[in-house]
């Protein structure tokens, strides 16, 4: 019995040990191997899709980076009062290289560019049905990260000479392995720009009409021409603003309340004036806005007097304040689950008055009508031509789009102050991350820093 | 059976041989201390070579020549004793030095304490059990050298972090590899709420009869690939031959928190956030937001007083300071503690058996937490026949853990400190929890209190995690020749895992959800493990010994779980998510690893003097790429007992020495499962369309990271064994790096695995024991402990991960790196740093600034201790026993993480402050630490040695003084023991570390390198009980 037992034991061994080393090959269930990521039709649209996803987070269009302008840009209209240290640090325009949320907000922005790098190395296997459409919207998001990027981590365009000025690194192919070569420098400011108004060109061209919640040719018109505002450039601004106008496909909301509706249960559709705006749903995005902005979030960000006073009476812009426990919110971010809004119509119509305006044209229209749309829409009269100014227009532009993430790059394009520091502050620079300066030694860090 | 009747034959032929002139002795081996009998003593007649061993019961039986007048008896651990030839003897062995006998639990196998040349630290049962803590790490703290445990903070089943010699890996894991009966068992963290828990809660402490601890590469190396970290080995109870012994344990008893911190009162509160006011209206003014000083302290001064008044339920009661509510009474909790224990033991020559239950009904000190354990244990072995024997060892283990959020959450009881002694517990205007009810809205408040009211959740949320859990295994040995055998082992470590949460209507300023939100999660994890190994003893000559072990183990793991999130319940009686509206989030996920590996281990002796150990493992894993799968990990050790050469023994006091030395690498695989791959995941939807993106950048290169030990030791006992000392100095070297190294973020990637760097550990340990006084009936033993280890991080290729805690190169890992705080500016009252920058003289410049960009971050403390002590004194006195065991931690220092809100010179927002910000600087001249008060202007709360304390402590761990009935009364209460006690767990901590308890790591950013941060911590719990052991 003895022997036979140990027979047997021997031959289950060599069965148990033989077997065992095929058990050594684990594949993971969550995740596939890069090399089969891209090699088809469908898995270059998926990972599209990953690139608006990554672009949703809230470090980037989730929010932060917009929410940045509006704190970093505060010149008494608001007082921060959240507990979150790194927004505390942007608030008081103190910024520590080490900023976590400056830092999440580079490293996330990348991580997009590669997303994207990696959709655009492998068109050569989409069907040429979606093709274009695929290159237009890769490309629509990497021009738009590019611009936030070297708004927030550069000099201004106008602040001395953009093509000496440090912009940001510009990265156009996709990461396979981490050499030397990842050590990139810093393009210049003028480098930047133009890269960000090719992609955004080319985004236009192939881009269609339509196109559902995605980007559309219009969503990369309504971007450049935000890029060409900032630059000054008032012609092609007007132009690109125009093209999105003259599209047909937006309209304004009737009333400035319906620009944001509201539902704190589920989804909300994009309304008849939203350009391009980030989606969120009850599974997936998120909307920082809400989440800093709103009395029923975190309500991190009381409005002061100060904000209120400069609003004209019957405006309904001016009414559209929550008040709660004797402080003041705005009203625009109260839905969980509203999408970020990225560019609305009204917007091109402001862009289109101002270049107008100052370029003494009536590119689609009239300085005056899209000042006025904009004046109807909240209540309040119409502008006589002899009271149009040019401040006019600012002023309704910066009550139109207060508390979207506009402040301080206007205020850096129209040379202007926060409080005591003037536009060209260093301090109204992000640092570069410092992480970034250690893992790569070719990066130059921002004055002050 | 063919062989075993064989034998029976020789047998009987050789006792005709002997029958002619011969004396049939029989007698019986005991203990002479407490009459046990000994098995395996060796009997031997005088002047011959005949003799034989005693039986389990302790009985032999031999057959003498009628020459032989003499027996000599021998035991290991005993005397060495003569007595006379007689048919009948009895001996009573008196105990030399007991613990060179004791049995150590090795790597697939046993060893005798004294052959071994490696080093292992050995905890008994007796200073395991009936220790008032939820998880056996607790049970052993101060209790090994070179093996530090602390506990993240005071909350049930939460995290311990152990560490053997000091942290190998900067990336891969730092904490031993846990075994138990040969299985190794699951340690991961299955935690789904940001804050770790320990599944070595699930194990029983009453179930354990040992643990040995596996320090050096000579002992650990065995375990190859997974032993970098130290091995503990956790042997759990047996049966033993003899009467069934029926025992009944219980205890019950209460826990507090062992400190509490001072934080300002009404008035204070209302006074300093009025000074506050001043502060901020200096920097409007500054900053150009308001045309004079005197329009912007008229703004900063409304708007103070209308936030006070908020806060203090919309009414000017605040100016009175008529509430003053203390808000940390109510983050605490009476906490209770009870423990059942039933134990049925014993056993014939064929079976023995143990047989266990325990109830735990322990409640935490927080507010809201508990958790309850069900076990049982059935560890059976059957001799089958002479040849084979089989069992098994089989846990099941039912744990309901209550928890509370992780220490960063609102929701988390101890943030109540944040809130404003003005606030009131209740609503005057609602009669309700404050927060619960805005009357404007019909919702809970959304800015009042000046947070989210964590009693909100106490009152309205759950977080229940359930573990279902079986853990055992079954074996066979067989004896296969004469020294020979073969055991096969096939161990299961299943886990079930369960939580559920639910967040009620009333918690919806911090859930973000009107009507309620639920999660639920399961994990079911599955361990399958088997060890086949042969095992070889056998004596040349008498003087030549060898053992030897070879086998192979594999292991295969795996978790799959499911988590769903949803809100939108018809009312908070609904709390299943069948009764949720909308789901929120959804995920099912799955991972996988294998190891497989082939071990040897030959230990030699000769004359019992020369000792040598070899071992090796070829192992494998499913982990690491296929051209760098294998690894080889050899170990080699030398052992001399000195004291038993010629020149040594003729010294009266010394009882025992011996020297040994070894060498050996281990290996760490403590990454992630698919590390090495090039990944993309498909986690990246879109607004409803499926998505994926490059997650992880590849690494064909990855290997295993190898750690090279050394370690020298000796161990002596004197006079007559009543001191015994052990002292090692080790150093152990780790190459290869497993790193997750900072890459340019413009790559798209953060950090890519790679294996780069080295560092080190050194140090040394030294443990005493002593016999100070031996009476009859008075008898005071001491253990004394005390291990240094030396960090360093040797290269890193330049490398530097940064945070408040670093790995950097020439520094020890996770030292705190952050800029030097220099106090308040006294003309200014700004927080000031020093610069630190480089001067051309190579100098640190130490002139100050008020602009934290232009001081550059220096080393501002370690989080690793310089070294770390136990010390025990036992007392007996006829049945009275008294035991106490102090543990200290010295050198390290602990970054206070939430004083960037609590200690903020009130300038971080409205949070309520420790005392000591009244020391906040006032005007010109003022020479103080504390910053000027600004309210929203920070000031001095970024990272900087400001919030560094020393953390050094100690602490009066364990105090029990328990009385044993004496036999005459047992014996007329028909039981055999009964024991009651009364013992107290942290009852008193000598510190200068401020905050709660300076053992502490916040629970929600602990990791390798993040260590030594308090954050809202629970500080751990003082615990005092009572108890009894009845054993029948």
């Amino acid at each position: 019995m003895k022997n036979k037992f140990i027979n047997i034991l021997a031959i289950v061994l060599l069965i148990a040990i033989t077997s065992c080393q095929k058990k050594l090959d684990v594949n993971p269930a969550q995740s596939i191997d890069e090399k089969n990521a891209l090699n088809t039709s469908s898995g270059v649209l998926t990972a599209l899709n990953g690139a608006y996803s990554n672009l949703g987070n809230s470090s980037l269009y989730g929010g932060d980076i917009f929410l940045y302008q509006d704190l970093l840009g505060d010149a008494g209209e608001l007082r921060w009062n959240g507990t979150f240290a790194p927004l505390t640090q942007i608030y008081n325009k103190a910024i520590p290289k080490n900023n976590t949320f400056v830092t999440a907000t580079w490293l996330q922005s990348y991580r997009v560019v590669n997303d994207v790098n990696n959709v655009l190395s492998a068109l050569g296997v989409v069907d040429a049905s979606v093709k274009d459409r695929v290159e237009g919207e890769a490309k629509f998001i990497r021009g738009s990260v590019y611009f936030d990027l070297v708004r927030s981590f550069a000099k201004a365009w106008n602040d001395g000479t953009p093509s000496t000025n440090l912009g940001v690194p510009i990265v156009l192919t996709p990461t396979r392995d981490i050499t030397e070569a990842n050590q990139v420098p810093r393009n210049k400011v003028s480098e930047v720009y133009d890269q960000v108004i090719k992609d955004l060109s080319d985004a236009e061209a192939k881009l269609p009409a339509t196109n559902g919640f995605y980007a559309t040719k219009y969503s990369a018109a309504a971007m450049l021409a935000r890029v060409y505002l900032q630059k000054a450039d008032y012609t092609n601004a007007a132009a690109a603003a125009n093209r999105v106008i003259a599209s047909g496909k937006y309209t304004l909301a009737t009333t400035f309340a319906g620009v944001f509706p509201a539902s704190s249960s589920s989804q909300v559709p994009n309304t008849s004036e939203d350009v391009f705006a980030m989606q969120v749903t009850t599974t997936s995005g998120v909307n920082d806005f809400y989440t800093f902005y709103s009395p029923s979030s975190r309500g991190d960000i009381d409005i002061k007097p100060a904000h209120l006073a400069l609003y004209e009476t019957g405006d309904a812009r001016k009414a559209f304040f929550v008040t709660s426990g004797g402080s003041v919110y705005t009203a625009r971010h109260n839905s969980r689950y509203a999408n970020v809004r990225i560019i609305r119509l009204a917007e091109m119509y402001l862009i289109r008055a101002e270049a107008n305006f100052r370029l003494v044209t009536a590119v689609g229209d009239t300085p005056l009508n899209d000042e006025n749309r904009i004046r109807q829409r909240v209540g309040l009269t119409p502008l006589t031509a002899a009271e149009l100014t040019l401040d006019k227009i600012l002023k309704e532009r910066k009550l139109e789009l207060s508390f979207e993430g506009q402040t301080l790059n206007d205020i850096k394009r129209l040379q202007g102050t926060v409080a005591a520091l003037p536009w060209n502050s260093p301090k109204l620079v992000f640092p570069i991350p410092d992480r970034e300066i250690i893992a790569n030694p070719n990066l130059v860090q921002n004055e002050g820093y | 059976m063919r062989k075993p009747k064989l034998l029976l034959l020789m047998g009987l032929v050789m006792s005709i041989q002997l029958l002619q002139a011969q004396t049939t002795v029989t007698g019986k081996v005991v203990d002479s201390k407490d009459g046990t009998p000994i098995a395996g003593a060796s009997i031997k007649a005088k002047g011959s070579n005949i003799g034989t061993t005693t039986g389990i019961d302790g009985i032999f039986k031999l057959n003498v020549s009628n020459t032989s007048k003499t027996l000599i008896i021998s035991a290991i651990g005993y005397g060495e004793q003569e007595v006379a030839v007689s048919e009948n003897v009895s001996v009573s062995m008196a105990p030399s030095d007991k613990s060179l006998s004791e049995v150590v639990v090795v790597g697939y196998g046993t060893k005798i304490k004294r052959d071994i040349t490696g080093s292992i630290s050995k905890i008994g049962a007796k200073e395991i059990g009936n220790t008032p803590v939820t998880s056996f790490e607790n049970a052993i703290q101060g209790k090994a050298a070179g093996v530090f445990i602390e506990q993240q903070n005071g909350k049930l089943g939460q995290g311990i972090k152990v560490r053997v010699r000091g942290s190998a890996s900067v990336t891969a894991g730092n904490e031993p590899f846990y075994v138990v009966d040969g299985v190794p068992v699951i340690t991961s963290d299955l935690s789904s709420n940001g804050a770790t828990t320990s599944p070595l809660a699930d194990i029983n402490p009453n179930d354990i009869e040992s643990i040995d601890i596996l320090k050096d590469a000579s002992a650990a190396a065995i375990y190859g690939s997974r032993a970098s970290n130290g091995v503990v080995l956790i042997t759990t109870k047996k049966g033993k031959v003899g009467k069934t012994k029926i025992d009944f344990g219980y205890f019950t008893g209460t826990q507090k928190p062992t400190n509490r911190v001072e934080f300002m009162n009404a008035e204070e509160y209302v006074n300093y956030f009025r000074q506050a006011a001043i502060g901020a209206a200096k920097q409007d003014f500054k900053l150009g937001l308001y045309p004079t000083l005197a329009a912007a302290t008229t703004a900063e001064n409304t708007f103070v007083e209308s936030r006070l008044n908020r806060y203090s339920a919309g009414n000017n009661d605040y100016q009175t300071y008529k509430v003053n509510t203390d808000w940390q009474d109510l983050a605490f909790q009476d906490a209770p503690i009870s423990q059942y224990d039933l134990s049925l033991s014993g056993g014939n020559d064929r079976t023995t058996f143990y047989i266990a239950g325990q109830y735990l009904d322990q409640k935490g000190i927080i507010a809201r937490n508990s958790l309850k354990r069900y076990s049982s244990r059935v560890n059976l072995e059957n001799k089958v026949n002479s040849w084979l024997s089989a069992g098994i060892n089989l846990s099941f283990v039912r744990t309901i853990n209550k928890r509370v959020s992780n220490d960063n959450a609102f929701a988390t009881p101890l943030q109540l400190v944040a809130l404003s002694p003005i606030t009131p517990t209740i609503d005057p205007r609602t009669g309700l929890t404050s927060g619960a009810l805005d009357l404007a809205t019909g919702l809970p408040n959304s800015n009042f209190p000046v947070y989210y009211n964590p009693m909100l959740s106490v009152e309205n949320a759950l977080y229940n995690t359930t573990i279902n859990r079986t853990l055992g295994n079954v074996f066979g040995n067989v004896s296969l020749v004469k020294g020979l055998s073969f055991r096969t082992e096939l161990g299961m470590d299943q886990l079930n895992q369960n939580e559920e949460s639910y967040n009620g209507r009333l918690t919806r300023r911090n859930s973000g959800s009107t009507y309620g939100t639920g999660f639920n999660a399961s994990n079911q994890v599955l361990s399958i493990n088997t060890n086949n190994f042969f095992k070889y003893n056998m004596q040349f000559k008498s003087v030549h010994k060898l053992d030897a072990t070879a086998g192979m183990s594999y292991q295969n793991y795996k978790n799959q779980g499911n988590s769903v999130s949803a809100r939108d319940f018809p009312s908070d009686e609904f709390k299943k998510l069948a009764s949720a509206a909308t789901n929120t989030a959804y995920s099912s996920s799955e991972t996988e690893y294998t190891f497989l590996g082939y071990f040897a281990r030959a230990n030699y002796s000769f004359n019992d003097k020369y000792l040598v150990a070899l071992s090796g493992r070829y192992d494998a894993s499913s982990r690491f790429g296929k051209n760098s799968r294998w690894g080889f990990f050899p170990a080699a050790s030398v052992g001399w007992i000195a004291s038993d050469e010629k020149f040594l023994s003729d010294i009266d006091w010394l009882s025992f020495l011996k020297l040994k030395a070894s060498w050996g690498k281990t290996g760490n695989a403590e990454i992630g499962n698919f590390a090495s791959r090039g990944l993309f995941s498909g986690d990246a939807s879109y607004a409803g369309n499926p998505g994926t993106r490059a997650t992880q950048i590849p690494n064909p290169d990855l290997k295993w990271e190898t750690t090279a030990s050394t370690d020298f030791g000796i161990e002596a006992s004197v006079f007559r064994s009543r001191i015994s000392i052990e002292a090692d100095y080790y150093q152990r070297k780790t190459t290869d790096l497993l790193l997750n190294v900072p890459v340019p973020g413009t790559s798209g990637f953060s950090t890519q695995l790679r294996n780069v760097g080295k560092l080190q550990n050194k140090g040394y340990e030294i443990t005493l024991n002593t016999v100070n006084i031996n009476g009859k009936k008075f008898r005071w033993t001491s253990n004394i402990n005390f291990s240094a280890n030396r960090n360093k991080v040797t290269d890193l290729g330049g490398q530097v991960i940064t945070g408040l805690n670093v790995a950097k190169e020439g520094e020890a890992l996770g030292v705190f790196y952050a800029r030097e705080f220099a106090g308040a500016d006294p003309a200014t009252g700004d927080a000031i740093y020093y610069k630190n920058t480089l001067l051309p003289d190579g100098k640190p410049d130490r002139t100050t600034t008020n602009d934290y960009n232009q001081a550059v971050d220096v080393v501002i403390g370690n989080p690793n201790p310089d070294f770390i002590y136990g010390f025990r004194n036992d007392f007996t006195y006829s049945g009275f026993e008294l035991d106490v065991l102090l543990q200290g931690v010295h050198g390290n220092e602990i970054y206070a993480a939430g004083g960037q809100y609590m200690t903020a010179s009130g300038s971080n927002g409205f949070d309520n402050q420790t005392r000591d910000q009244l020391a906040a600087w006032k005007n010109p001249g003022d020479i103080t630490n504390v910053p000027e008060a600004r309210l929203f202007y920070p000031n001095g709360v970024n990272n900087s040695s400001r919030y560094i304390y020393d953390g050094s402590y100690l602490r009066v761990k364990a105090v029990t003084l328990s009385y044993t009935l004496p036999s005459s009364i047992t014996s007329k209460l028909r039981i055999d023991r009964a024991k009651f006690y009364v013992r107290g767990q942290n009852l008193f901590t000598v510190t200068d570390y401020p905050l709660w308890d300076p053992e502490v790591n916040a629970d929600f950013s602990a990791t390798n390198i993040v260590q030594g941060r308090d954050f809202y911590s629970v500080p751990q719990a003082r615990t005092i009980v009572v108890g009894v052991n009845i054993g029948l």
